[in-house]
This record gives C-alpha cells, structure tokens and sequence, in this order.
C-alpha cells in the first residue's frame, strides 16, 4: 500500500514536469537558452577568472576595460581613470538588486567611487520579469540626456511587486517624466523605438557568457579588465570591502 | 466535514498538556535534540542562503539588513527552520517507536517554505524555473516572489498541524508498537 502511494506520488510529479517541459518546448522552442539542461548547465557554469580573462585581448584592452565600456556606451559612475572598475549586472524589477543600491552602493559609492579609487558601471541584466527588458530600455534612453543615474534610483525607489504594472511602459514614460529635467519628446521617441534594444540584448549577452544567471551580479576588474574577480547577490559592503582593498593594492 | 469531528476539537482543548508531554518524551533523550540542533541548523543555513543574508565568499559573512521586509521574512525562516528542526525528530521518533509512517505534512510544509525562499530571491533557482518553463516559469517565479511572506506563513500553517498530528502519534500511546516498548523497558 506505502509502495503503491509512492509510485502514485512519483508518477503525478513527473506527469506535471513533463507536461510543463512540454508546454516550455512548444512556446520556447525557437530559443536555444531556454531549454532546462541549459540552465541547468549555467547554474553550475561558474567560470573561473582565467576564463574570464579571455575575454580581454593581449594588449589587456578587451571587453572588460572601462575604455572599452565607456565606449559601448555603458553608464558609470567615477572616474575615467579609476584603478579599478566594479560592473555590476541588474534588473531594475529584482528586489535584491534594490537591497544593493539601497544598503550596499552608498557605501562603496562614498569610500571608493567618491574617492576616485574604483569606477561603478552598470550593465543590464533583464531576466525576472517581463517588464524587466522595457525598464531596461527606459533606464538607458535616460543616459542619452544624462539622467540614467537620476532614473535608476527613482525606479529601485518605487519598486512595486514583479509585472506587477508598476514597470509597465505607459507607468515607465509616466515615471521618467518625474525625472526633473528630462526632455519628454527626445525620452518618448528613444523608447517607443526601442533605440536600446540591440544595446541591451548586448549586456544580456555578455551576462550569459560570464555565467552569470541571478541579480545582481558584479565583477570586480582593473582599469584595463584583468584580474577579474567574481561577486554574486547583494552583498554586503564588507565582502564588498575585501575584494576591492585586495584589487586596489594589486592595482599600484 | 469530516475532517473537523469532535475528536479534532477535543484534541485541540487537551493540547495545553499533550504538546509539553510529547515534547517530554522525544526531547528526554539527547539523541533527538542532537538531530533538532542539526536539522534546525542545516534549515538556518539553506534558508539564509536562498535569502541572501549569509555569504560564504569572499569572506563568511551574516548580514541583516535594517528593512522590515528583510528582518519580517528572517524571523519567518527561523520560526520555520525551528519547527522542521523539531518535527523531524519527533518523526524519527515516531517511526523508531512504532510501525506508523512518517507524517507527510512535514513535506508540504518544508517544500513549500523553501520553494517561496528559493524562488524569491532572484536566485539561480528561480532563473532555472524561468529559462526551463519560460513564459510560465515567469510567471511561476514572479508568484512565489510576490506572495513569499504569504506563502511562507501557509508553510508555519502546515507546519504547526504537522506537529499538532505528530503530537498526537506520539501521545496516543496505543499506536506504539508493544514489541518495541517492552524490549526497551527490559534493557
């Protein structure tokens, strides 16, 4: 009777995934990454910082060089010439990422990006939600007028549940406009033409190819992008604080 | 309706003196607090884990931040990895003192708690649920997202009635097998 519950048991468990890898094949099945071994392949795909390191070329200016970001077009924070660069992969709608600008990034912000040692950029990482990639957009046409800074803390600001609406795109142009300053028109036009769209499918794809799959994430490099160092999840400043003293006097 | 019968009401009016004598009879041997102390550990660990309030690298670190939502669900997880830390020992208990079966409630309470905490925390887990069911893994995840302190107090609901039916296995001493309780009062 007890064996014949557990196969009961164990035959509508599997019943219910296989029908749901199914429905994901049906819907998904033009998508490579979707498929679960994927997945399951990238969770444990954490690479190490020599794969990391072949990202950069051998004059050490590769993908991961603030030159090489800056000139992609990616935001930052701090210096130019900072020693040190923290890139930190985000979803405007993650509550942890929010955690992290609320508790962490003030800290980092005022002892080391302040002091011109390290270099904040930001990368887009939309996975949580389906209003993640528009918030997305909104964020970096708001860089085009130097606001993307402005527009990202509102936004971790009046972060509301996932797809709840409040990252909708009629609420997203509604909340850009709150930003003081902001030219409507020009904001209107970047994001109902979604300008920003193959810029962040770019930062998605760059996530994917570090291995990164949770937000935030963060990779810690120097000025030139070597030496990568790996942090996953709001950490906090302390862990923060290790990595960077670490990298600061590899740096001199 | 048969589900709530008199015997269920008379059961919860004598609980005030069957929970402290189950609890007496489980916890009088160190064996079962050594299994509560571990279990109960392990549950802090995995629970703080998927919060995302205890970092192992670069350095061990536990971080609670000053924000009600963050400190509400901390407690919720202690409470939870409390009662599962407890609820398991009484079923060892339960099972090396009689021929009944492991209480499943255990299950649904446990699965459920670590499912809202896993989930939540825009973790590798719940990107596997995404990228493997896709726009219904989202959909999934964005559930146990935004209803996780709902979810996570249905999982002390269950809980609690695992231990209120576990608590009752133990103190209806007829269920117990008389083999295993003679050999024990001979030795």
């Amino acid at each position: 009777m007890e064996k014949n519950n557990i196969c009961i048991y164990v035959f509508a468990i599997t019943s219910i995934v296989s029908v749901l890898l199914l429905f994901n094949s049906i819907t998904l099945a033009s998508s490579s990454s979707s498929s679960f071994l994927h997945s399951i392949l990238q969770l444990f795909n954490n690479k190490t910082p020599e794969v990391f390191a072949q990202l950069n070329d051998e004059n050490g200016n590769g993908t991961l060089s603030l030159a090489n970001l800056i000139k992609q077009g990616s935001t930052y924070q701090g210096s130019k010439f900072a020693s040190v660069v923290i890139i930190d992969f985000s979803d405007l709608q993650c509550k942890l990422c929010q955690r992290f600008v609320k508790y962490t990034e003030p800290q980092i912000n005022s002892t080391y990006v302040q002091t011109g040692k390290v270099t904040l950029v930001f990368k887009h990482l939309p996975n949580r939600g389906f209003d993640s990639f528009p918030a997305a957009i909104a964020a970096q046409c708001t860089n085009d007028q130097g606001k993307f800074w402005q527009l990202h803390n509102f936004l971790y600001n009046v972060q509301g549940p996932i797809d709840s609406g409040w990252a909708s795109k009629n609420n997203l142009e509604k909340l850009a406009l709150q930003i003081t300053g902001l030219d409507k028109q020009m904001f209107n036009s970047c994001f109902e033409n979604q300008k920003y769209k193959s810029f962040t499918d770019a930062d998605l794809a760059l996530a994917h190819s570090l291995g990164f799959t949770q937000t935030p994430s963060f990779i810690i490099v120097k000025n030139n992008g070597t030496d990568i160092q790996k942090l996953e999840g709001p950490q906090p400043f302390v862990e923060f604080k290790a990595v960077l003293d670490k990298e600061l006097v590899g740096a001199r | 309706m048969k589900f709530i019968n008199k015997g269920t009401f008379t059961g919860l009016t004598n609980i005030k003196t069957t929970i402290p004598r189950a609890f007496k009879m489980v916890f009088s041997n160190p064996i079962y607090i050594t299994i509560s102390v571990a279990i109960f550990t392990a549950f802090w660990i995995i629970f703080n884990v998927f919060d995302q309030l205890l970092f192992f690298s670069p350095i061990i670190t536990f971080y609670l931040p000053d924000d009600n939502d963050v400190v509400n669900g901390f407690i919720i997880s202690n409470i939870m990895s409390l009662l599962i830390g407890i609820l398991v020992s009484m079923n060892v208990y339960v099972i090396r003192n009689s021929n009944l079966r492991l209480d499943k409630s255990i299950f649904s309470g446990s699965i459920l708690g670590i499912a809202s905490s896993a989930c939540a925390s825009c973790s590798s887990i719940g990107f596997i649920i995404i990228s493997a069911f896709g726009g219904f893994g989202i959909i999934i995840t964005n559930f146990l997202t935004n209803y996780q302190t709902l979810l996570r107090i249905m999982s002390i609901a269950f809980l609690l009635w695992a231990l209120y039916s576990v608590h009752n296995r133990i103190t209806k001493s007829c269920v117990f097998s008389p083999n295993k309780n003679t050999k024990k009062q001979k030795q």
